[in-house]
């Protein structure tokens, strides 16, 4: 069990270190938000469970700071990406522009 | 009619102050004090070498103070008259806004973005965590590191997120000003209540209980949760009056 806990804590500790090379190497502000979202969701959920495993009788309060970072950080980044899309320039190799019908477009990457 | 009550009330008092600092035992005549019987005096006097006892942590009781949390003793037991002006402070400046933003009829701020369907849902389920933490802080007070307003900031941000993430919402700010009267009413009530039972102001009246358990420390974790409840309520209408305008 207690393996099993260390494996699960350094997946997360993993991720975690991804995720802010990311951060710090990706080339715009929505690949970055990737990069800071995703590796880090998945990273805190491995550490929290490694923590469980390690400590069952924590269980049900790691569950539920598992299920805030599993409403939160989506929403949070999904927000962020959107009013950086307002507010900042778009990369120049965009390949596709979902949100263009939402706002009516961007003329020069400003408004 | 009103004036001669209120006339009536002050003489009272009044006269009840001139009683209590004539010469008795709390106020004895000047220079007849005993200053080394004095609160600052017996806490100079006291070295950690008097009374080594191990305390330990969910077994002791009969302890001086007892929450386990020693930045609470402090906070709501050895300086809780401080604490109450602290919150005095945070309920002027939550009627200083109130004065210069609040009107009659108030209507929601408009926000120049429109918040999407998968923020508006999301951010409701997130507000039940978020509240629920800030309760559990503000009950924990005297246990963990937190307490009242920690908990009452947390209660308030839950209900920042509301505001921010759906652009019609607006909380009954009725029931919070209710809630803020009665929590402050019922703390000074405590704080009469020591006075007239035990002898000073806020004295804590009841057991405290065996360390580390949640229904210990005596008055200290109700004071904790009044103060919880007051500050969370304060800041939310902070919120309320800085994201509303005049208007229908």
């Amino acid at each position: 069990m207690e393996i099993a806990s260390y494996i699960f804590m350094t997946i997360g500790g993993l991720f975690y270190l991804l995720g802010g090379l990311g951060i710090l190497r990706m080339p715009d502000t929505f690949n970055r938000i990737q990069a800071g979202t995703k590796a880090t969701t998945l990273g805190a959920f491995t550490l929290l469970i490694g923590i469980g495993f390690n400590n069952p009788e924590w269980f049900p309060k790691l569950l539920l700071i598992i299920v805030f970072i599993a409403f939160a950080n989506p929403i949070g980044s999904s927000a962020l990406a959107k009013a950086s899309y307002k507010s900042c320039d778009l990369p120049d190799n965009l390949v596709q522009d979902d949100l263009i019908d939402l706002f009516g477009g961007k003329e020069d990457g400003l408004n | 009619m009103k004036n001669f009550l209120a006339f009536i009330a002050v003489l009272v008092l009044g006269y009840m102050i001139v009683v209590s600092l004539d010469n008795n035992e709390a106020f004895p005549a000047y220079g007849e004090a005993d200053v080394s019987s004095r609160v600052s005096q017996a806490f100079i006097d006291r070295t950690v070498t008097e009374d080594p006892g191990d305390i330990i942590f969910g077994q002791a009781t009969n302890l001086e103070s007892g929450p386990a949390n020693i930045v609470t003793a402090i906070v709501a037991d050895y300086r809780s008259f401080d604490t109450l002006g602290e919150v005095t402070v945070l309920f002027v400046s939550s009627l200083g806004v109130a004065l210069l933003l609040g009107g009659k009829k108030q209507k929601r701020l408009e926000l120049n973005f429109h918040p999407n369907f998968m923020l508006r849902v999301g951010s409701r389920a997130l507000f039940g965590i978020i509240l629920m933490t800030g309760v559990y802080i503000a009950i924990h007070g005297h246990l963990t590191p937190g307490g009242g307003f920690p908990g009452g900031a947390m209660i308030a941000s839950s209900m920042l997120l509301l505001y921010l993430a759906d652009d019609e919402f607006r909380a009954k700010i009725k029931g919070f000003k209710m809630l803020e009267s009665f929590a402050g009413t019922a703390y000074v009530l405590i704080g009469l209540t020591g006075l007239l039972l035990g002898g000073y102001f806020l004295e804590n009246l009841l057991d405290n209980g065996v360390i580390g358990d949640l229904f210990s420390a005596g008055i200290i974790p109700i004071v904790y949760v009044l103060i919880g409840l007051k500050v969370g309520s304060e800041i939310s209408g902070i919120i309320d009056n800085f994201l509303t305008e005049e208007g229908v």
